[in-house]
């Protein structure tokens, strides 16, 4: 093997330096690449982050038949309706903060649905991450939308513009 | 209201923290091993078992036998952590750094405030699974770029949930179930 590559270095004179100095290159190249992976994945988490609880206004007309979401009745003034999954880490916070909400407001219930054998009403409800939390008036129908983990005060305050809603035929 | 089935929520993001670091090592040694050279550079040029096969403009990783495709570094590396992730949809509970964690770190932290279901980070450990092997099998195959593609995007859903708390494994399944790959079909019994 010594000898083999003594006997190439006299044919080319430098291809093992070459070799080497590609190699720099190539050590550089894979520092740079894992420091830009660090700084891209920073930015999608804060960028995540900061879309996470934000609430959508949803412009709907249809109103939610509660015997779909597995429950008997919607509340009176106002519903919170989270999407779940068996996998899903940061539901149960979320279910702590929205069932504390509805339980201390008249007219504002709370249904938890579990969409892990449910593909048809994560289809229906057109939810791509759980949790979802949608927010639905008297009549039922859906009027805000929260993906991901959400804030109280948000929430809360969605809930006190749809209660001073005057009532409509 | 800490019951035995539920774990401290810190658990896994430490674990995830220290499969980041394993994966973005994995990346750096993968990047700079066999798996993204061409077949006119580098150290494998000289190697006598290659002279026979040797194509000047072919990848590396399609040119040299199974056994240097094996000994790669990152290979090396993204396997080990492939074991681990093995290791951690088996048997959660002794998992290395899950036992590590109570062992070491838990003692000298405050009590755990916060407990999650053990089940999300299960799958997760599954995804990155899925996701190390695939760069394996197609590094074994001669695949190009296979392998630090591969472990760069399992070191981007490990850092989120190290970093951000985001377990973007547990996010995929609702994508996963709605393409009807994963869960039960249709409507079952409330």
């Amino acid at each position: 093997m010594g000898r083999r590559v003594r006997h190439e270095r006299t044919h080319r004179p430098s291809p093992r330096s070459r070799a080497l100095a590609l190699t720099v290159v190539d050590v550089t190249f894979a520092l740079l690449a894992a420091g830009a992976l660090v700084v891209l994945t920073t930015i999608a988490g804060l960028v995540f982050r900061r879309r996470q609880g934000r609430a959508r206004t949803v412009d709907s007309v249809e109103a939610v038949d509660p015997a779909l979401l597995g429950a008997e009745s919607l509340g009176p003034e106002a519903t919170l309706v989270q999407f779940s999954t068996e996998i899903c880490s940061r539901c149960p916070g979320v279910r702590r903060v929205l069932t504390q909400i509805a339980d201390a407001r008249d007219g504002v219930s709370y249904i938890d649905v579990d969409l892990t054998h449910r593909p048809d009403l994560a289809q229906h409800f057109r939810v791509l991450q759980t949790p979802t939390t949608l927010v639905l008036d008297r009549r039922g129908v859906i009027r805000t939308r929260f993906g991901g983990t959400l804030e109280r005060a948000a929430v809360e305050s969605e809930l006190t513009r749809l209660q001073k809603e005057p009532t409509r035929a | 209201m800490p019951d035995t089935s539920r774990i401290d929520a810190r658990g896994p993001r430490f674990a995830a923290s220290i499969t980041a670091v394993l994966l973005l090592v994995a990346t750096v040694l993968s990047l700079i091993g066999i798996s993204t050279q061409r077949g006119a550079y580098g150290w494998f040029a000289y190697q006598p078992l290659a002279d026979a096969t040797f194509r000047p403009d072919g990848w590396a990783v399609q040119q040299l036998p199974l056994l240097d495709r094996v000994a790669d570094p990152g290979f090396v590396v993204v396997l080990v952590i492939a074991l681990l992730f093995v290791w951690g949809v088996t048997s959660p509970r002794t998992a290395p750094w899950g036992v590590l964690y109570r062992r070491v770190v838990q003692p000298r932290l405050a009590p755990p405030t916060e407990f999650e279901d053990p089940r999300p980070p299960r799958f997760a450990q599954g995804v990155g699974l899925f996701v190390t092997a695939a760069g394996l099998l197609l590094h074994l195959a001669g695949v190009p770029w296979a392998l630090p593609i591969a472990a760069a995007m399992a070191f981007v859903a490990a850092f989120l949930n190290a970093v951000f708390g985001l377990c973007l494994g547990c996010q995929l399944y609702l994508v996963l179930q709605r393409a009807g790959l994963i869960g039960r079909r249709g409507p079952a019994a409330v």
